[in-house]
């Protein structure tokens, strides 16, 4: 196909030798036009468009026929220069570079300037033609366009909110670069499943609000998971999860944002165990005060009838034995008080001194001191204690809870059957468990549980049962921040567990 | 007519001191004696039988072993004893919720704290008349 000015010969014509043409050509087409000497860069010239453009009226134009350079920054017309050499060099090189102009007011505009190296024939000088097309609006536009994305790449990467976005099977398509520095590890994460991420027993929950952010898109859905921070910690991350909705109604993505709730969780849960504590507390002092009243009331009680019945007595023989009911009442008032007193010492003493001790020496030591009742009773006891074993106690409140639970099992052993006692213990992640197991008359823990560990609870038709035993033992182990147990069946046995504190 | 009073309480003296008060207040009173709500319970089961002996008043303390006094209204209720028996709580406790569970028992018609004295035994006394009064109005209306 013949080009335009090969068909058109006129135009051709036109274009070089009518200045009409010419002009319009050159003012029309570009923001001015620029011929360069590529000998000496010193010598150029500029065309009124170039002025026009860098807001220079016809009168404004300087007189000095150099005056182009001043308006170029000198970085990019050295730039310029060394772009024009590599054409003059070689002719299939492209000049096509964007020059820093001053404009006449002082600020910056950018001129594309595309350009052609002219060879003269043979050894003449060669020039380039430069034609310039103003860019600044361009510039400014893209300035602003990055200005924006790098203020909303900064609010997504912020220190302290996760954003991530997901596809509708859970996969992640974009996380911002908090949640990649927390949880991104080495590998890229991008295209791997966000549910495997997170600690197991939490993706139920997860896949819950899932299916809810498919049920109500566009909505926000709560919901605090975990997930294992780079470092192996676990970190609980409150999210909102809402499903997006791309043409045609469908869900295409979820977008999930959340922030790490761990140490509010933790003060929480540190809230609520205090709360717990104290109101155990608060509940303990209460059946306290509940417990003292009731017990020193009803010796009081049977005091004042007493003294009331003696002043009424008639004979001597009726006198004696209200005498002898008033010695067994003041005396019962005093074992309760000492009773009392006993437990007031261990609930005060949250702070006794623990010591370390051989468990194995210390169940030795109490088997020794029963020893004569035991070996009356014909009981057969079966120690399986490892001699290292110790325990971090308070010395006090081992020896009395041994002595209280194996003098349990004597007093209430099987009386049709060989009788015997086990006592086991072993070392666990939480601390030293022990077992006392008998096979004595056993309790109905059906019936009893609740009273079992109470005061002046007593579950067999003994005269010396004072009921305060299980009720000291419970409290010594509690003292100690251990736990204790039982398992119990009426004719079978009992086996009582404590689970001994492991920290001193 | 004679009154018969079981006294369900584990404490010796306390049992010997109720005794004594009743004896002495309740006007032509019989009074036995029960260590705990399962040996009085066994002897109600044997009279609820015979349909005779039925106590008209029972003084029950509440924290007793073996059957504490909560474990013996539960067993009670379940007698099949048509005659109209008035119980009577008898405690030391001062715990509220003691006080509250006992209302929940419509044949509790009285909480009284310990030591027992005239007065209570004169209004355990008027209860008392009132039911028997009731029973003989049942029955006679039965009769009709």
């Amino acid at each position: 196909m013949l080009n335009l000015l090969e068909q058109h010969p006129e135009l051709a014509a036109s274009i070089t030798c009518n200045p009409v043409v010419y002009d319009f050509l050159q003012n029309s087409l570009t923001d001015g036009l620029w011929y360069w000497n590529l000998l000496q860069p010193a010598e150029g010239w500029v065309n009124a468009a170039f002025w026009q453009t860098l807001g220079y009226a016809p009168d404004q134009v300087p007189a000095d026929p150099a005056a182009w350079r001043a308006c170029i920054d000198p970085t990019d017309l050295a730039a310029a220069w060394q772009r024009a050499e590599a054409c003059a060099q070689d002719s299939s090189q492209e000049f096509d570079l964007v020059l820093r102009c001053t404009h006449h007011e002082g600020s910056s505009a950018w001129l594309r300037c595309r350009g052609v190296v002219l060879r003269g024939n043979g050894s003449s000088t060669p020039w380039l033609m430069g034609a310039l097309f103003d860019v600044t609006k361009e510039k400014y536009k893209e300035a602003s366009a990055q200005e924006v994305a790098t203020h909303y790449s900064s609010i997504l990467s912020n220190q302290s909110v996760y954003i991530v976005k997901t596809d509708p099977q859970g996969n992640y398509t974009y996380v911002n670069d908090f949640f990649y520095e927390r949880f991104g590890c080495e590998r890229d994460i991008i295209g791997t499943s966000s549910l495997l991420s997170i600690v197991e027993e939490d993706r139920p929950k997860c896949l819950e609000v899932v299916i809810q952010c498919f049920q109500a898109p566009e909505v926000p859905h709560q919901v605090i998971l975990r997930k294992p921070y780079r470092d192996g910690s676990v970190k609980s991350n409150h999210w909102e999860f809402k499903g997006i909705l791309g043409e045609g109604g469908k869900l295409t993505e979820i977008l999930c944002v959340g922030y790490d709730v761990t140490l509010l969780l933790e003060n929480l849960q540190r809230a609520q165990h205090l709360l717990d504590v104290t109101s155990q507390q608060n509940i303990r002092l209460q059946n306290f005060a509940y417990i003292i009243s009731h017990n020193i009331r009803s010796h009081s009680a049977n005091l004042t009838s007493l003294v009331q019945l003696l002043s009424e007595a008639k004979g001597k023989e009726q006198k004696t034995m209200f005498m002898q009911m008033l010695a067994t009442s003041t005396e019962q008032l005093a074992d309760t008080i000492v009773n009392l007193n006993d437990i007031v010492t261990i609930n005060n003493n949250v702070s006794k001194p623990k010591a370390s001790r051989a468990l194995k020496a210390e169940i030795d030591k109490t088997l020794d001191a029963l020893s004569v009742l035991i070996r009356q009773h014909h009981i057969t006891v079966e120690v399986a204690v490892p001699p290292a074993l110790t325990v971090t106690v308070v010395p006090a409140y081992l020896d009395s809870i041994l002595l209280n639970l194996i003098s349990n099992a004597v007093k209430y052993r099987a009386l049709d059957r060989p009788a015997f006692i086990r006592l086991q213990a072993q070392a666990t992640p939480e601390g030293v468990v022990l077992t006392v197991a008998d096979n004595g008359l056993g309790i109905d823990t059906v019936r009893y549980r609740a009273k079992l560990f109470g005061m002046y609870k007593t579950f067999h038709d003994n005269e010396d049962a004072r009921g305060v035993g299980l009720f000291i033992t419970k409290n010594q182990v509690e003292a100690m921040q251990g736990t204790i147990s039982v398992d119990s069946e009426v004719g079978v046995g009992s086996t009582f567990t404590i689970q001994f504190h492991e920290n001193p | 007519m004679s009154h018969l009073a079981y006294v369900i309480e584990n404490d010796h003296i306390t049992a010997v001191v109720t005794e004594l008060v009743l004896r002495k207040n309740l006007r032509r009173g019989e009074v036995q004696h029960f260590a705990n709500g399962k040996v009085a319970f066994n002897q109600l089961l044997l009279k609820a039988k015979e349909n005779a002996g039925i106590p008209d008043l029972i003084l029950l303390d509440l924290n007793m072993p073996v059957m504490d006094g909560w474990e013996f209204l539960d067993a009670f209720m379940k007698l099949p004893i048509a005659k109209q028996v008035c119980v009577f709580v008898l405690t030391s406790s001062i715990h509220p919720d003691d006080r509250e569970k006992a209302k929940r028992y419509n044949i509790v018609k009285g909480f009284f704290s310990k030591p027992l004295d005239e007065n209570s035994v004169a209004w355990m006394q008027q209860f008392v008349q009132l039911a028997g009064a009731s029973t003989r109005a049942k029955r006679l209306y039965t009769a009709q």
